[in-house]
């Protein structure tokens, strides 16, 4: 009794901890990353600029455990906020493209397929162009650009839903629709505005130069909150990929997933892209990436995202500041841009939901 | 078998819950960062106003000043603070002392080089992003914006730069001999009886400087009609049939490190050989730093501008 009891449970014994396991190995590669990631910088030890002050492995480690140090300052609050910045933002959007990719059940839908990105420019540029709020543009132009987001995800997501029924297909249309014409608008904005306009393009190219505690504290709460909402809904989205019909006769109820996951997918994303601008791929590629790595059941997947996403960014930001000065979302679509190409020969793609 | 999945909490409270959530985090984190960054309050003898209406408050005169614009820089070396500076951006390359000054970064700053810099004041223009100086303010580095939109706010600048740096004596005389010279200028070339031709000035192949532009300002007080006033916009890009159809008398552009226009291209755009100015080849170049940095040499600019538009009036 006992051993067919044993043999019984024992497959999903081994599936849990294999789980246990990535989910393990993943963690102790965010942690091995934020660790490097905080020695890399212009003052050093990793990547020092020439020429400049320079601080040694021990003086970094010494100034992490505590000790104060004339640079401790520029590591606590310059290094480290950007470091959690970049994890959160790229959290997020991973997860969120995850989501989106589930909902979409197409393996290029991204973050900013509802019109995320292009709402939030327009709420950017509305900012420059009639000087809103004046000094405390810092204030406003995240604030704006998070309103702007949030209001064309929900006009997209009206324009796709009818009596409550939400048609994907429509949905996805709509956003490139809303996104074409709000991208005309931006452009207009843009061309109108000159010289306030260098703090827009700064935006638009995507950056966690402005990484600070305070932002910080703002986007871990959003991101945390919906990380979580998105692993507990973790089987339906797996049955959803099924197919609507089928994930209704399992007993699952696909619209009001499709509409969770698209207002937790649109928070997540709208205040990343609110303080960061817009950084492109990472919600892309990850979800892709860990696919390859852990497999399509997103119960595994969505945490796997996760960190995935944040080990991610943490390192394009990492060598974005320092070996080379290009903007993060360069340096991610360098990479991004073949390894999609890869993914489209990919013979993983015609087999979805493995 | 799946079984039947119990709905953990109905999917509107949870989005309900989320939103308020954020709405709850944008505030008190933003609570909380003005809170720890005004608990920094001493006492500051030296208050000023910036061109963006900033109160900065310093200790006293600063000893360490890095700029992060080529037109403040300039500013700074011309009323004699020249010494005080410890870090200059890439793009700042006049006068020629700047060549031995630490580069603190181009588009983005370098943050971290920067504090370890130690300034007490950072100046900027307004091109530089602003969330970048809240960073550096936020660690104890006050900032401060040159903004300028016509001459007068040029003097206004220089001298608050001047009185800035314990050099407000320098700064006046700097400012009173820039007007002086360009009355010099305007005496001659807004003398009864002296012509204004139309003159189109080239920053970049088809752009050129609108109404409210300084290149536009420069041209009028050089005693030339700019073609390019008439747009609707500071820099707006022209059109072949435009440049034709107003026919300049006098084509000026400007040259940089990246510039490949010269002469003879220019003669080759379409319709251009009919204008006057290649029919009877006037068509010179200017420095393009001369006309679109805002500092002390805005007025050599005029001048070589007046000397090209009336060579009569100007040896």
């Amino acid at each position: 009794m006992k051993q067919e009891n044993a043999e019984r449970a024992d497959p999903f014994v081994r599936i849990k901890r294999r789980r246990a396991l990535y989910l393990l190995a993943l963690l102790v590669l965010l942690a091995g990353t934020v660790f490097i990631c905080i020695l890399i910088g212009e003052i050093g030890p990793i990547g020092a600029i020439p020429g400049g002050d320079h601080i040694s492995i021990g003086d970094a480690v010494n100034i992490l455990l505590g000790e104060s140090h004339q640079y401790s300052n520029i590591i606590w609050n310059i290094r480290v906020p950007r470091i959690f910045l970049a994890g959160f933002v790229g959290a997020g959007l991973a997860a969120a493209g995850m989501a989106m990719q589930a909902v979409f059940r197409n393996s290029m839908a991204d973050p900013f397929i509802i019109g995320v990105s292009s709402g939030a420019a327009v709420g950017a540029a509305a900012v420059s162009l009639f000087g809103i709020g004046g000094m405390f543009m810092l204030f406003t132009q995240p604030i704006l650009a998070f309103v702007g987001a949030l209001v064309t995800v929900f006009v997209v997501y009206r324009l796709g839903t009818i009596k409550g029924h939400v048609y994907v297909d429509t949905l996805l249309l709509s956003g490139v629709a809303v996104a074409a014409f709000l991208g005309a608008i931006t452009s207009f904005m843009i061309y109108v505005q000159q010289q306030q306009f260098h703090q827009l393009a700064h935006w638009l190219l995507g950056s966690l130069q402005s990484a600070s505690w305070t932002e910080v504290e703002i986007i871990a709460l959003p991101i945390i909150a919906g990380g979580i909402v998105i692993y507990l809904y973790g089987r339906e989205l797996n049955v959803l990929l099924l197919g609507e019909e089928a994930a209704h006769n399992l007993g699952g109820n696909p619209e009001s997933l499709k509409k969770i996951m698209l207002a937790v997918a649109a928070i997540m994303t709208s205040v990343a892209v609110a303080f960061t601008g817009i950084i492109g791929f990472v919600g892309l590629m990850v979800p892709h990436m860990m696919r390859l790595i852990v497999g399509s059941d997103h119960r595994l997947l969505a945490p796997a995202s996760i960190l995935g996403g944040a080990i991610f960014l943490i390192w394009a930001d990492a060598i974005s500041r320092s070996f080379v000065s290009l903007p993060v979302g360069v340096i991610t679509a360098l990479f991004g841009g073949p390894f999609f190409l890869f993914l489209l020969r990919s013979r993983r793609l015609r087999g979805e939901g493995k | 078998m799946v079984t039947e999945r119990k709905q953990v909490m109905s999917p509107a409270v949870i989005v309900v819950i989320i939103v308020v959530a954020v709405a709850a985090a944008f505030g008190g984190g933003f609570a909380i960062g003005s809170i720890t960054s005004a608990s920094n309050q001493q006492h500051h003898p030296l208050t000023f106003v910036d061109d963006y209406n900033r109160t900065v408050s310093l200790e006293g005169y600063p000893q360490r000043i890095i700029s992060v614009a080529p037109t403040p820089t300039e500013m700074l070396f011309a009323v004699g603070a020249g010494d005080l500076i410890v870090g200059i951006d890439m793009w700042s390359d006049y006068p020629a002392q700047t060549k031995n000054i630490t580069k603190v970064g181009d588009f983005e700053l370098n943050l971290e080089q920067i504090i370890t810099l130690k300034p007490d004041l950072i100046v900027s223009g307004d091109l530089v992003p602003q969330t970048d100086l809240a960073i550096l303010e936020s660690n104890g580095i006050p900032y401060m914006i040159i903004a300028d939109r016509n001459l007068n706010d040029v003097y206004r600048s220089i001298q608050l730069i001047g009185n800035v740096t314990d050099h407000a004596t320098n700064a006046s005389l700097l400012v009173k001999s820039m007007k002086e010279r360009v009355g010099a200028v305007t005496n001659k070339t807004f003398a009864i009886g002296v012509s204004h031709p139309k003159v189109y000035l080239e920053y970049w192949p088809m752009f050129t400087f609108g109404p409210g532009s300084f290149g536009d300002d420069i041209i009028r007080l050089a005693g030339g009609a700019n073609i390019g006033s008439i747009k609707d916009t500071e820099y707006p890009s022209v059109t072949d049939e435009f440049v034709v159809s107003q026919n300049p008398d006098i084509i000026v552009y400007t040259t940089g490190p990246s510039t490949t226009t010269n002469p003879t291209e220019i003669e080759a755009r379409p319709g251009w050989n009919q204008t006057n100015a290649v029919s009877q080849s006037k068509i010179y170049s200017i420095d393009d730093n001369l006309v679109s940095r805002y500092g002390p040499r805005i007025i050599d600019g005029l001048e070589q501008l007046a000397a090209i538009i009336h060579p009569d009036l100007f040896t």
